[in-house]
């Protein structure tokens, strides 16, 4: 009786999960190929976190990759692949994790818009 | 009130005021920062409010030195694997790019009441707010028979510089078969896994001049410290028989050190003859921030969690090791994130600037063998208590070789980074 009595509750659980994914899907296709541009100054200041690291020079070295003038949609996979932990690196997907996709728009077009400076 | 806002006073205000290059006329209405101490924290804050400020803030640096020591990678200048040029940075572009003032001097005191920061040399900054970053002081007191009079036969090496080269030149004096010992200090301390790469540091330097007969014992206070596991396994797989941690239970306490003789005595043991003892002790906010009334009884500087402002005094941040920032280690990155976040905030109260919450982060890289490095790291934000940790993460023991050479190369790349974010 108990078991009869949650069926119809767990189906409705089933459909609601299924609609809910798919709408994770869509969100994520479309962040994926977001083609809004982000707002330059909000990212700056975001930038903060990756600039102890990442030089907006555009410098590298060791294994700190350059990150600047990137096509935004580049930068945007790339950030999304450490947030959605497919891509290896430990600080990369920690730094990732909380941003949404207006911070990550954000951050692509500040260090898109960033010039590569050679040293002198 | 406009006047008292640009004027310095004091026995040399006029020299100083040529030196400084400010001009004297009254009525100057941009507010001055003065920012006390040139490390990861007070570098970074005096670049980003006089970057983002575009000269809406005049930004003072006051820091008696032209160069800056990093104590992150001084053990890879002790491992060898950097020269004291590669940990040497000048302030230079700071002034030329920014416009920040460098006042070569000590600060002596903050007058809070008159909010003025006082020179060595008795002149008087007026300032609008003061951000401080003076790193830590050592408790001297703190290791029996250990004291400031014995530094250059026992050194410390926690605070880059001559330490430095000098526990380097101890080091490369070690015959075969000497005995170090390196007495860790207590939390809260700077740089918490720094003691465990110094360790590892050493005894590359000893594996790879053939002394591999030499030991290190590290006599610990704490029962357990930073990436331990990580350390441990690195020891045994690079340096096996070269290094013994021993917990505070099994060497039961530090009951004294001699200096004439080198030979520190514990609960259990007594090392004698040691051919170099390295005294780490227990660490305390710089004394600048402690006289001027900012620490607490734990000998350290409460803040708000939202943007490192003191909770003693509104008008002062404090930044980097001098400060109670939660669950944030003491550490350059961790001075560095807290910086940006103060900045950020100085130019909102000063200039109207906009502001958004405080993120913090930190990563810290340790090599424990060539091409062996591991890591521990964080995401942190401000709870209503503390800064509080929301993900961290750390190295796992069974990363394979090439994985570690990887993390090694990212920590020769957040070096460069971090001075590039710093200087220049």
């Amino acid at each position: 009786m108990a078991r009869g009595g949650k069926a119809k509750p767990m189906q409705g659980f089933r459909i609601h999960l299924a609609s809910m994914l798919l709408a994770l899907v869509c969100a994520q296709a479309a962040s994926a190929s977001n083609t809004t541009k982000g707002d330059k100054a909000f990212g700056e200041y975001l930038s903060s976190l990756c600039v102890t690291c990442h030089q907006i020079t555009g410098r590298a070295t060791g294994g700190i990759p350059p990150i600047i003038a990137w096509p935004d949609d580049q930068f945007i996979a790339v950030m999304n692949s450490y947030r959605n932990k497919d891509r290896e690196n430990l600080v990369m997907r920690n730094i990732a994790a909380p941003l949404t996709d207006e911070e990550i728009a954000a951050l692509a077009a500040y260090f898109g818009s960033l010039p590569y400076q050679p040293a002198p | 009130m406009t006047t008292r806002r640009t004027m310095l006073i004091g026995s040399s205000a006029f020299a100083a005021g040529a030196m400084l290059g400010m001009p004297a006329a009254l009525g100057q209405a941009k507010p001055r920062v003065v920012v006390i101490g040139g490390g990861a924290g007070g570098a970074t804050a005096a670049k980003y409010i006089a970057k983002d400020s575009q000269g809406a803030i005049e930004v003072v640096l006051v820091e008696p030195k032209d160069s800056f020591v990093t104590c992150f990678h001084s053990n890879l200048y002790l491992g060898g694997f950097k020269t004291f040029e590669e940990i040497t940075h000048k302030y230079d572009k700071l002034v030329s790019n920014y416009g920040i003032r460098h006042v070569r001097q000590m600060a002596s005191a903050i007058d809070r009441d008159k909010k003025q920061v006082v020179l060595a040399d008795g002149t008087r900054i007026d300032y609008a707010r003061v951000v401080i970053s003076p790193g830590i002081d050592l408790k001297y007191d703190s290791v029996p028979g250990w004291g400031k009079e014995h530094e250059e036969v026992m050194p410390h090496a926690w605070m880059a510089g001559p330490q430095t080269q000098l526990l380097r030149k101890q080091l490369d004096a070690v015959k075969d078969g000497g005995t170090i010992v390196m007495i860790a200090p207590p939390n809260p301390y700077r740089c918490p896994p720094g003691p465990y790469e110094r360790v590892s540091m050493m005894a590359h330097q000893l594996k790879a001049s053939g002394r591999t007969k030499s030991k290190i014992f590290v006599l610990d206070p704490k029962e357990s410290f930073s990436k331990q596991g990580l350390f441990q396994q690195g020891w045994e797989r690079h340096y096996p028989g070269m290094v013994e941690w021993l917990g505070p239970k099994v060497h039961d306490g530090i009951k004294s050190v001699d200096p004439k003789t080198m030979t520190v005595t514990t609960g259990f043991e007594t090392y004698t003859g040691c051919a170099l003892v390295n005294v780490i002790p227990a660490q305390m906010a710089g004394k600048i921030a402690r006289d001027a009334g900012l620490a607490n009884q734990s000998g350290f500087c409460p803040v708000d969690a939202e943007n490192m402002r003191s909770t003693i005094d509104p008008n002062i941040y404090v930044l980097g090791d001098a400060s109670i920032a939660g669950d944030m280690p003491k550490s350059a990155f961790s001075a560095n994130s807290q910086a940006k976040v103060a900045a950020l905030m100085v130019r909102g109260e000063l200039i109207n600037a906009r502001t958004f919450p405080a993120r913090y982060a930190n990563t810290c890289w340790s090599l424990i063998a060539p091409d062996d490095t591991v890591k521990v790291g964080g995401r942190y934000e401000p709870k209503p208590d503390k800064i509080t940790a929301a993900e961290t993460f750390v190295s796992k023991t069974d990363e394979n070789a090439e994985y570690r050479k990887q993390i090694q190369a990212e920590n020769v790349g957040w070096y460069s980074g971090i001075i590039a974010d710093m200087f220049s």
